[in-house]
């Protein structure tokens, strides 16, 4: 919101420095955003054109004699051409320090020139704003005044953001009644209450009725004998510090009112209307209104209107309709302010995008009281300009009166955790317009009309804070008792982010938001991701669509369009489609880039570090070994990838990029990928120690001839099994294919070591199991020993 | 005293000479040998004890060995001597150090992550726990049981992305303050971090997803004096022992009082002066804070009148920008190698 200094300091004495009033501001809870400071205007005046000649040698100059309440008047020569004798305009005198210039007494095509007339923007105001030309002023400003001192044109404008709990500092008078609390002086407040006896507009009287509890209450004024002309300076010159444009006077006075305090009206023509009859209801399906800026909608029951007998007139709380709006032959107005249920009217307003000054403070909920209090003030600035006024009409009944509210001194101790006596609680209160009562540590407390936010102890506590100052408030640290709740999940993750680091992979964010771009690369990969991705239904754009099904996408794009050469990891949540709602699931995932090497078409080096690396991680984490078997996945070859588990639950995948993906996302270089879902990796369990046996181990290597699709694991298996209870390592690690094994066939070498507890084993011992062993790979597995 | 001892004695200082003379083990051994051998001198006076007068007969064994005892340790000086020889010539050599050596294979961690168990780990030193939670979440736990019902004007401002009515992504870690009440009774002091999203447009201040950790204690007597001092904990184990913290009134549905949460401009230490980073104004913002407003607490089951407690929320990323000095907030999510590289 824009708050024009100039115009806060009419209700409430400040300091002059705007810094300081903005930090205060911000200590209250009404953040200055930016300071607009002005440039320094001086020695201009109100002076009147008393004459007007064509200059001697210039077509395009005229030469005005200007009255300035002084002995002598000014000659003055000006370009403008919408000068007038008789016109009271600003002048700047020799001397004069405007934006870009200083007034020198100069010749103009021979004739001497005391001054400069100004327009608005030589006044810091907005020239689109104002007349085309020298800037025109009431008639009834003293001659010779200073028009900077008079409008505040060198005060600067503050930018003020008011949060959404406070309807009742939308407004300039809302922030000077703050500014006075935390000051401790006293507030200006012009009055808001028509003269008590006004005639009654008889037949012509408004008639309202409410169909709908959305509003919560209604007046409406009659006013005649308006004239649709410029407002008074005062008027306009605030309204255009303050961002709004001046039109006329009665749009002006209308804007003029919700900015001073706060409370949005909208007049009618009063002769549009037929029987002074407006009408608060639900719109009916398909019900048109044209907006007074000529926009047509569409209605349905779910917007709120104010109708005539006939037909829609405004949508309520947010725009006027145009059939009765203010037009240059009205005389007649009828006044209307209102208050609404704030969610209808934010509804309303998101549904048709029409977010108007208006709207934006009716959706925080306006108190009752402010539509009189806006109507009675309108009225009146409308009378100083000669209107005749009626007595006002108000319907909605009694406005409920604010909750008394117990406070107990000690609960600012206990919540605060700073003493307050009673009493420097009740001065703060009392500063923001509240009753107090105080009964030795108990308070009673009734909030002012317009702090309808006010409906609990806590909510008055936060008012001491707030005018005590939350920098008086001493820091300590609590003593956190012991509690219940564990950390392990955390720090399960932390513990594989660190191990990631540890064997050189970089970790990376990347969207969990994609989109057309990512999920069409997979198509084009044989992968269809949509069917399985969750649809987001509002998203910020196409690229935005879908949350993601796997975080392995993510990488590969990451190596497609990084970097090529990456090892990397990204820790975070899967999405997918469930029945009804989102199935989510916490991912650990990886990737490495190779440079592609020489080897023969069995062996995979690549594929063997990066299952290593899961490995370590999960045997890490869990404390607990790791079974690898062959498996498929969808993002992999179906001939190098690896099933891990861990005691028969199956805890993720590694393996190469599929081909086809690999070509889709234009990797060249082997990509090796591991995927592993967090909540199943088993807890950690922690070893127990079994001290080394004392006497020697023994180990033989074979030279195994099997059929290729023979798995190493079942190597392993079987003769783990087969030599029994001294077997402490069966490891397959080496193997070969080629001429000496002879086509259809692979050798693998296997060490087997053993140890018992309790003796040296002899030779013997070791010979005859692992003869057993060779008996055994030879039975299951057709495996012979190469010798 | 024996007439044998001189005749020893004479041994061991022609031995001793010997070895300092020796500059070769081949010479010591050949010492070793004329001396100490079967046939060496020492054996020769042993065979000259039956010539000895009968009072000192029984004392010479002893005498002759402690003479051999002396005489062997004589030979292992020299021979330690002599190896030590070959040491101090490997002691000669020089390498050049410098010399670029393979950089070792680590990987990095995120800055994100790295901020995040940072202030993990400062308040973990004041007994808070670390928990994490799903990122879509009913709307239930995201707004209504955090004081926001449905219509309240404060939901607009969390602009969210909503799969559902009534399911959406999170736009803050707030609902695991609810989940944790409902799980556990007071006190509960947790921390929860994690990834949030909400619908801006992305631009080098904004992402529309982001991480947040969030803070929340309540017991018996907590007050704001803790959540400031709690807050100034964070920001001195974030920034360095100098930080200080200001606390500007606010409004957030879930705390009330409430406040934003600035902390002294780390790169112009509250100078402000033409500072770009905090605009001069000596402060940056960090997050939202507040006493847990009583209808939170009723939410859950606890009694606001027995119980009281703070949250708050804090940016990570706009942590990361202002620790790391970064000008854009999208290189947190383009996580460049060479941007890890620098910050890692
Ligand atoms: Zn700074």
């Amino acid at each position: 919101m824009r708050l024009p200094l100039a115009w806060l300091r009419t209700y409430v004495d400040l300091p002059d420095d705007v810094d300081a009033i903005a930090d205060k501001l911000s200590m209250l809870g009404f953040p200055v955003e930016s300071i607009e400071r002005k440039p320094t205007i001086t020695g201009v005046v109100v002076g009147r054109i008393t004459a007007i000649e064509k200059h001697p040698n210039a077509d395009r100059l005229q030469v005005c004699t200007i009255d300035i309440g002084a002995a002598k008047t000014l000659t003055i020569a000006t370009a403008a051409t919408n000068v007038a004798a008789g016109q009271w305009i600003p002048v700047a005198q020799i001397g004069a320090i405007l934006p870009h210039v200083t007034i020198a007494p100069r010749k103009m095509r021979g004739v001497e020139s005391e001054g400069m007339l100004c327009s608005a923007e030589e006044l810091a105001l907005p020239a689109e704003w104002f007349e085309d030309g020298i800037m025109q002023l009431d008639e009834s400003l003293p001659l010779g005044s200073d028009v900077v001192a008079a409008f505040g044109l060198c005060e600067p404008i503050l930018e003020v953001e008011i949060t959404s709990n406070r309807a009742d500092a939308m407004s300039v008078l809302g922030i000077a009644r703050e500014l006075a609390a935390a000051y401790g002086t006293a507030l200006r407040a012009p009055s808001f209450e028509n003269p008590a006896s006004l005639p009654s507009p008889t037949e012509r009287a408004p008639r309202i009725e409410l169909r709908s509890n959305d509003c919560t209450r209604f007046v409406a004024q009659r006013v005649e004998g308006v004239r649709v002309a410029p407002a008074p300076s005062a008027i306009r010159i605030r309204l255009a510090q303050a961002g709004q444009r001046p039109i006329d006077a009665l749009v002006d006075i209308s804007n003029y009112v919700m900015l001073e305090i706060g409370q949005p009206l909208h007049f009618y023509d009063a002769d549009a209307i037929p029987n002074a009859h407006l009408i608060v209801r639900d719109a009916a399906p398909g019900e048109r209104l044209t907006t007074i800026d000529e926009r047509e909608l569409e209605l349905d029951e779910r917007a709120l209107i104010i109708a005539d007998e006939n037909a829609a007139q405004g949508l309520a709380g947010i725009k006027g309709g145009s059939a009765s709006e203010v037009r240059a032959s009205t005389t007649a107005l009828l006044i209307e302010g209102a208050t609404f249920v704030g969610a209808r009217i934010r509804r309303t307003s998101a549904r048709f995008a029409l977010r108007t000054e208006a709207s934006s403070r009716h959706e925080r909920t306006l108190p009752p009281a402010l539509a009189d209090a806006g109507v009675a003030r309108a009225a009146q600035l409308l009378a100083s300009l000669g209107a005749q006024l009626f007595a006002p009409v108000v319907a909605g009944g009694e406005i409920a009166p604010t909750p008394q509210i117990a406070l107990a001194s000690h609960e600012l101790r206990r919540l605060l955790g700073i003493a307050a006596s009673p009493d420097s609680i009740a001065f703060h209160l009392r500063a923001l317009g509240c009753e107090v009562a105080v009964d030795g540590e108990l308070l009673s407390v009734r909030p002012p009309w317009w702090r309808r936010d006010l409906t609990q102890s806590v909510d008055l506590i936060e008012e001491y804070a707030r005018l005590e100052g939350y920098d008086r408030i001493p820091e300590s640290l609590p003593s956190v008792p012991a509690t219940e709740v564990s950390s392990a999940r955390y720090r399960r993750e932390r513990e594989a982010a660190f191990l990631l680091e540890a064997l050189g992979y970089r970790e990376v964010l990347t969207y969990s938001l994609v989109g057309e771009s990512l999920l069409g690369t997979l198509a084009r990969g044989g992968l269809d991701e949509r069917a399985r991705s969750v649809e987001v239904a509002n998203p910020l754009s196409e690229e935005q669509r879908y949350l993601r099904a796997s975080l392995e996408a993510g990488l590969l794009a990451y190596l497609a369009r990084r970097d090529e050469r990456a090892a990397i990891f990204e820790i975070g949540h899967a999405f997918a489609r469930d029945e009804r709602s989102v199935l989510e699931t916490p991912t650990i995932a990886f990737a490495r880039a190779t440079d592609p090497v020489e080897q023969p078409e069995w062996r995979e080096e690549g594929f063997a570090r990066v299952k290593s690396d899961a490995i370590a991680l999960l045997s890490r984490l869990t404390g607990a070994a790791v079974t690898v078997a062959s498996g498929e996945h969808r993002f992999l070859h179906p001939g190098i990838c690896a099933l891990l588990s861990i005691g028969g639950r199956e805890l993720g995948v590694v393996g190469r990029l599929h081909p086809y993906l690999a070509q889709s996302f234009a990797l060249e270089r082997p990509v090796y990928l591991a995927a592993l879902a967090f909540d199943a990796i088993p807890e950690y369990v922690a070893p127990t120690y079994a001290p080394p046996s004392k006497f020697p181990a023994t180990y033989r290597d074979l030279a195994l001839v099997l059929a290729p699709e023979i798995e190493a694991a079942a190597v392993e298996r079987v003769a783990r099994a087969a030599v029994g209870a001294t077997c402490v390592g069966v490891r397959v690690f080496d193997e070969y294919r080629g001429a000496q094994v002879g086509a259809g066939k692979k050798s693998l070498a296997v060490r087997i070591t053993m140890q018992s507890p309790s003796e040296t084993l002899t030779d013997t011992a070791v010979d005859e199991r692992i003869d057993a062993a060779i008996a055994r790979l030879h039975d299951e597995l057709g495996a012979t020993v190469r010798r | 005293m024996s007439a044998l001892q001189p005749q020893l004695d004479d041994l061991a200082q022609r031995l001793r000479a010997g070895a300092d003379a020796a500059n070769d083990i081949a010479a010591l051994e050949e010492l070793r040998v004329r001396f100490l051998g079967r046939n060496g001198e020492v054996t020769l006076v042993r065979r000259g004890i039956g010539a000895l007068p009968p009072a000192e007969r029984p004392d010479a064994g002893k005498l002759i060995n402690d003479a051999v005892a002396r005489m062997e340790a004589l030979l292992d000086d020299a021979k330690a001597r002599l190896a030590r020889g070959a040491l101090d010539e490997e002691l000669q050599r020089r390498i050049d150090v410098t010399f670029p050596a393979p950089e070792a294979s680590l990987g990095s961690i995120h800055p994100v992550r790295r901020i995040v168990d940072e202030i993990a780990d400062a308040f973990g030193r004041l007994g808070f726990a670390t928990v994490l939670g799903d990122e879509v979440e009913p709307s239930y736990y995201a707004f209504d049981a955090l004081n926001i019902p449905a219509d309240h004007p404060a939901r607009e401002g969390f602009d969210s992305f909503f799969i559902t009515p009534e399911l959406l992504l999170r736009p803050h870690t707030s609902p695991m303050q609810i989940r944790t009440m409902q799980q556990h009774r007071p006190p509960v002091a947790i921390l929860a971090p994690g990834r949030c999203y909400r619908r801006d447009a992305v631009d080098a201040r904004h992402l529309f997803q982001f991480h947040q950790v969030e803070g929340l204690l309540v017991a018996e007597g907590i007050h704001f004096g803790h959540l400031k001092g709690a807050l100034a904990h964070l920001s001195r184990s974030l920034f360095g022992p100098d930080q200080r913290v200001r606390f500007r009134p606010s409004f957030f549905p879930f705390t009330e009082p409430s406040a934003e949460v600035d902390t002294t401009c780390p790169k112009c230490k509250g100078n402000g002066e033409s500072c770009s980073m905090c605009g001069g104004s000596g402060w940056i913002e960090i997050g939202g804070a507040g006493m847990v407003h009583p209808n939170v607490l009723r939410e859950v089951g606890y009694d606001p009148a027995v119980v009281s407690g703070w949250a708050f929320g804090v940016g990570v990323e706009r942590i990361a920008l202002a620790r790391y000095e970064i000008d854009d907030i999208r290189r947190l999510i383009e996580s460049e190698t060479e941007f890890l590289r620098q910050l890692q």
